[in-house]
């Protein structure tokens, strides 16, 4: 793409490369309908490709997302454009959507790039690295992770100096400075909102202490000490490295919180700390888990057994609301929570904590639509105005919504709502046709 | 012979590389015959890798290549398309499991992990070797679907496929459309009825001119395969014309409804699962198509419905109708689970009901709520019944039926703001109102119902003596005191089973699972399909949905039959029976052994010899091991090969 400012024409555009956004664009390919995925991130993938082992059946998720990134990346019908964005979506009189496509400049020219990483060898600036959720380091040139794709460096000119140390290494001469911020207008005869959820920070909560003590983490960052691209090669607990061998859950971590604005239950908590719980006492069987839980929700097919499962493979689990979490000086942990059971406040001492946060809306997805003409729920998911029939159909006729946009869900449920979301779309071109 | 065999060996992450020594098994295979690279990589089918194995196989010139990663089941389609990228033929791609066969299963035992994933790495090299290429043929497929059920989800397939361009047969056992949710009032969350989203998808499937909907009607057979099933199917007739309820006279209606009334026969009603009446001559309410059908196993004959509306026939024969479809959509739903009698008091105590039964109960009463005279003011609700049945609750079903929860709450909050001053006691085990159903289960808990909560083990008790029902319970909310309800009304909150009696399973050949829905090949990554090519799933005949979760899992069936049939043409796997007709000496036991019908006796001039018929053969080998000459094989895995394998793993 160069700085022209011709328009682009598609069938339909999709907005987010994650699980729900692939497999719309997939369908919509497969049905023989020109595609735009737009992803704002580096990489298509979304959440999923930084998951370890996914339940109900413990696949791995690199296993079922990288074919997926892979088949939509050479789909002959499916254009992508990473690091993007598309703004100011609108309805034009004859009944097709136009938008402005902004890509943002990585200052690596993409088609020269190979991804070897010399650059980022070169590059001596260190920041936290987004994709390992703070928990080691990346360069500022840098390629965003092992299976991304486009597999290609990127300059994160935030933290850039300016010092050339990566344009002298690249064998390639893929380095580009001068690049600009390109917007070109885009025309579609439908567009599908997939653009995920946002992860709750649960560093608001005070008493949690996430931030204040090291040895409280996110459900996310155990996700990734449990993935094969893993930070440290083992599950160490954040403070001192020390392996951990009595690890808790907090469940409902900003979810069925009335307090923190946010009523409703994230419906994936409570299978993925029961996953992560097995995939613990796989890698330190040593270990012991528990699980602080209000109720627990294993309402899938074949999740209630899974539940079984992991309180059979020893995981423990105490109905209770976690009140405080304490640190003490050797960086163990101390839980306050009302035992539900028994009626009392107890404490309970674990040596290392993950908070299980919950999904929010992500407020980007009625932002890209002039005037915010996109209609949002109660709790600012994107509104299905026929729930019952059409699930994927939002207040502006040719808009559709796949996956956590519209509300939490799992892998499943996002795949089944992508789905929703092609076919709804197809049949909206074909019956215009 | 192929002598130029790359070889591919995953860590799968740390999957494999866990357990089998990655780096043992390149060494002790990189010498193999044949074998010019082999390599060891983390993700195989990460795009980065598969854009290596491209570039290899083009540099290095391979003739054959052998991934040792996962089951095939999963990545093989991946891969051959590897190979056909970079010019190699799909053929001569062979998979190698050394994820499930070797170290998930046994992760135990490390060093012999990775002497089995040696030899099943050898035997699959030494399978390339004989390897021989193929070519798929092309197959004209019917751009028909046959969709079985026209509740909510086979209504909605059959529309989406209507206006994707497809012809759609959409059959219904029952003589009415819309399935449950044709039951059932005020839904969650939008408050619509069912009968109004019934009525809104059988307009629109009216609409539709390619859609040929038949009530009464029932699968009867199926052969053929994907892209051409020949499909029987058999009309019940309705006794009343045509099915067809435009253009009637105009006092028609008002003799039918007469008809009705003078029908003598009187048999429970399954519509309101039986707390009501009707008769043999019927018409559910809101039923759709619009016109009464006669119940013929009620049904004496009488002639009294006749004498009043002489447009009813109860002469009418039952129809067979032959069909071909390019793919089958099962959309068959489920059935309330039934209690035993004695579970939890049912059909033991008068005032003991499902929710099912509470659903139609508040549809039948008028102003006030009441069951057997007695009008209700206080409901116990008993969540899990049939559900989840683990612990002290006995039965098979282990699973958690998804939609009780809500459903259960939400039919409470709709008796209480339309009978007012009703009590609810909600005795769950634990609520799982998730996502945003959760405002449902906050709403009545502000109307003041009252949750307690028993653990698994020690489910509420049911009594009664002298006409007082009682439920007790060790409630864990208010530390474990046993607390007492006495309640007008206990309603069991029964969830979803498989449809009892259908045969559509069977038929189709769609495999259930241990819940006994049928099952997809993958929850994720091919969640409607079927291992049937060509069968697909919607709605609950795959397991426990809500309505909106139904509709998506109904329009995520519909888009990908569309991708399937829509293009006119299927492409057939090469991998089938050939009959080495000199030595076959016909005598029909291949024939009996074939699954799908696909061998036929042929005379030739001095003898029969079978024929396999290659649109109907799916490479199962069923016949292969019964031919006393050994006549038979299957391309793509010829006895040579095979037996190269088996000496590869020996040796």
């Amino acid at each position: 793409m160069t700085g022209q400012t011709d328009k682009l024409e598609y069938d339909v555009v999709v907005v987010g490369g994650g699980i729900a956004g692939q497999e719309s664009a997939l369908n919509m390919a497969d049905s023989g309908l020109k595609v735009l995925l737009v992803e704002k991130d580096l990489s298509i993938g979304g959440k999923m490709i930084h998951l370890s082992k996914v339940f109900p059946t413990l696949d791995c998720g690199a296993c079922i997302t990288t074919p997926k990134v892979s088949e939509t990346a050479r789909h002959p019908n499916i254009t992508i454009a990473t690091n993007s964005e598309i703004g100011d979506i609108e309805r034009l009189p004859d009944g097709s959507l136009r938008g402005v496509l902004i890509k943002h400049p990585r200052y690596v020219i993409e088609k020269d790039c190979t991804g070897g990483g010399d650059c980022e060898e070169a590059c001596p600036v260190i920041v936290e690295d987004q994709f390992q959720y703070g928990m080691v380091g990346r360069k500022a040139a840098y390629v965003p992770f092992s299976i991304a794709n486009p597999r290609v460096a990127t300059i994160d000119i935030e933290n850039c100096i300016l010092c050339g140390a990566c344009e002298r290494a690249c064998p390639a001469d893929a380095i580009d400075f001068t690049q600009k911020i390109e917007k070109r207008e885009v025309i579609a005869k439908a567009v599908i909102v997939a653009t995920g959820f946002r992860l709750f920070d649960p560093s608001i909560i005070e008493n949690y202490g996430l931030g204040r003590f090291r040895n409280v983490v996110t459900s996310m960052q155990m996700e990734r000490q449990l993935v094969p691209t893993r930070p440290y090669n083992n599950v160490l607990r954040p403070k001192d490295g020390k392996v951990p061998d009595n690890i808790a859950y907090v469940l409902c971590t900003g979810s069925r919180d009335i307090t923190l604005g946010n009523p409703i239950c994230s419906q994936v908590c409570c299978m993925y700390s029961m996953k992560q719980g097995q995939l613990l006492l796989g890698a330190l069987p040593m270990a012991d888990v528990t699980i602080y839980y209000i109720n627990i929700r294993a309402f899938g097919k074949g999740f209630e057994e899974f539940y079984q499962g992991t309180r059979d493979m020893g995981v423990e689990f105490v109905k209770a609301k976690v009140g405080t979490i304490e640190e003490k000086e050797d960086g163990d942990l101390i839980l306050r929570y009302e035992d539900a059971q028994e009626g009392e406040v107890k404490e309970a001492e674990h040596d290392l904590v993950v908070l299980s946060v919950g999904m929010l809306s992500n407020p980007e997805a009625p932002m890209m639509f002039k005037g915010g003409a996109l209609e949002l729920d109660e709790f600012g998911y994107v509104r299905q105005v026929d729930m019952l029939s059409n699930p994927a159909s939002t207040n502006i006729e040719g808009v559709f919504v796949a996956g956590t946009a519209s509300g939490p869900m799992d892998i499943p449920d996002s795949i089944a709502s992508a789905g929703a979301a092609s076919a709804e779309a197809l049949s909206f071109i074909k019956r215009k046709a | 012979m192929k002598s130029r065999i790359g070889v591919y060996i995953c860590e799968c992450g740390s999957n494999i590389s866990d357990y089998v020594d990655v780096e043992k098994v390149k060494a002790a295979v990189e010498q193999e015959e044949g074998v010019v690279l082999a390599k060891i990589t983390m993700f195989a089918c990460a795009d980065s890798t598969q854009q290596e194995i491209v570039q290899d196989i083009q540099e290095e010139k391979l003739d054959g290549m052998v991934v040792a990663s996962c089951s095939p089941k999963l990545h093989l389609g991946t891969f051959r398309s590897v190979a056909e990228r970079a010019g190699l033929n799909r053929y001569n791609y062979v998979q190698s499991n050394i994820r499930e066969q070797a170290s998930w299963a046994h992760s135990d035992k490390p060093a012999e992990a990775t002497e089995k994933a040696i030899r099943n790495v050898k035997a699959a090299i030494a399978r390339t070797r004989l390897s021989v290429a193929m070519t798929p043929s092309m197959i004209p497929s019917e751009n028909t679907a046959l969709v079985v059920g026209a509740g909510i989800a086979g209504m909605r397939v059959a529309i989406d496929l209507a206006d994707t361009g497809s012809k759609v047969y959409l059959v219904e056992k029952d003589h009415f459309v819309g399935g449950r949710t044709a039951q059932w009032g005020e839904l969650f969350p939008t408050g619509q009825t069912g009968t109004e989203v019934i009525e809104d998808l059988y307009r629109e499937v009216g609409k539709r001119e390619n859609i040929n909907l038949y009530t009464g009607c029932e699968v009867v057979s199926k052969s053929g395969s994907m892209g051409n099933f020949e499909v029987q199917l058999r009309i019940d007739p309705r006794g009343i014309g045509s099915g067809d309820s435009t253009a009637v006279p105009a006092d028609f209606e008002k003799r039918l409804t007469h008809a009705i009334d003078a029908c003598p026969v009187v048999v429970a009603d399954s519509f309101d699962f039986g707390l009501t009446e009707r008769k043999a001559l019927y018409l559910n309410p809101g039923g759709l198509p619009g016109l009464p059908a006669i119940d013929r196993a009620a049904c004496t004959r009488c002639g009294e419905c006749v004498k009043i509306c002489p447009e009813i026939d109860l002469d009418q024969k039952e129809e067979l109708l032959d069909i071909k479809a390019g793919s089958v959509i099962i959309a068959s739903g489920f059935d309330p689970y039934e209690p035993k009698e004695g579970e939890f008091g049912y059909r033991q105590i008068d005032n003991v009901i499902t929710m099912q039964q509470f659903r139609r109960l508040i549809e039948i009463c008028g102003e006030r709520l009441t069951f057997g005279g007695k009008e209700i003011k206080s409901i116990a609700w008993i969540f899990c019944v049939g559900s989840r049945q683990t612990g002290a609750l006995e039965g098979d079903n282990k699973y958690c039926a998804r939609y009780c929860c809500t459903s259960a709450i939400h039919s409470a909050v709709v008796a209480k703001k339309r009978f007012g001053d009703i009590q609810n006691y909600h005795f769950t085990r634990g609520v799982r109102t998730y996502g945003k159903y959760e405002t449902i289960y906050e709403e009545s808990s502000s109307l003041g119902d009252i949750y307690l909560q028993s653990f698994e083990d020690d489910p509420p008790v049911i009594s009664s003596e002298n006409g007082t029902t009682t439920v007790k319970i060790n409630d864990i909310l208010t530390e474990e005191k046993e607390l007492e309800v006495e309640p007008d009304l206990v309603v069991l909150v029964t969830g979803m089973v498989p449809r009892a009696g259908s045969t559509i399973g069977s038929i189709m050949k769609a495999p259930a699972g241990l819940d006994g829905f049928f099952n997809e090949v993958h929850p994720k990554l091919k969640p409607v399909e079927t291992v049937i090519d060509g069968i697909f799933l919607a709605g609950t005949s795959q397991g426990p949905k809500n309505i909106t979760e139904t509709a998506m899992s109904a329009h995520s069936s519909a888009i990908k039959t569309h991708t399937l049939i829509s293009k006119g043409e299927i492409e057939l796997e090469p991998t089938m029976a050939i009959v080495d007709r000199t030595i076959c000496e016909w005598c029909g036991k291949c024939s009996e052994a074939c699954p799908f019908d696909a061998i036929d006796e042929v005379k030739e001039d001095t003898k029969s010899v079978a024929v396999v018929n290659e649109a109907a053969c799916k490479g199962c080998g069923m016949c292969l091991p019964v031919c006393p000459v050994n006549a038979v094989q299957l391309k793509g895995f010829m006895d040579s090969e095979i037996e190269a394998m088996i000496d590869a793993m020996s040796e």
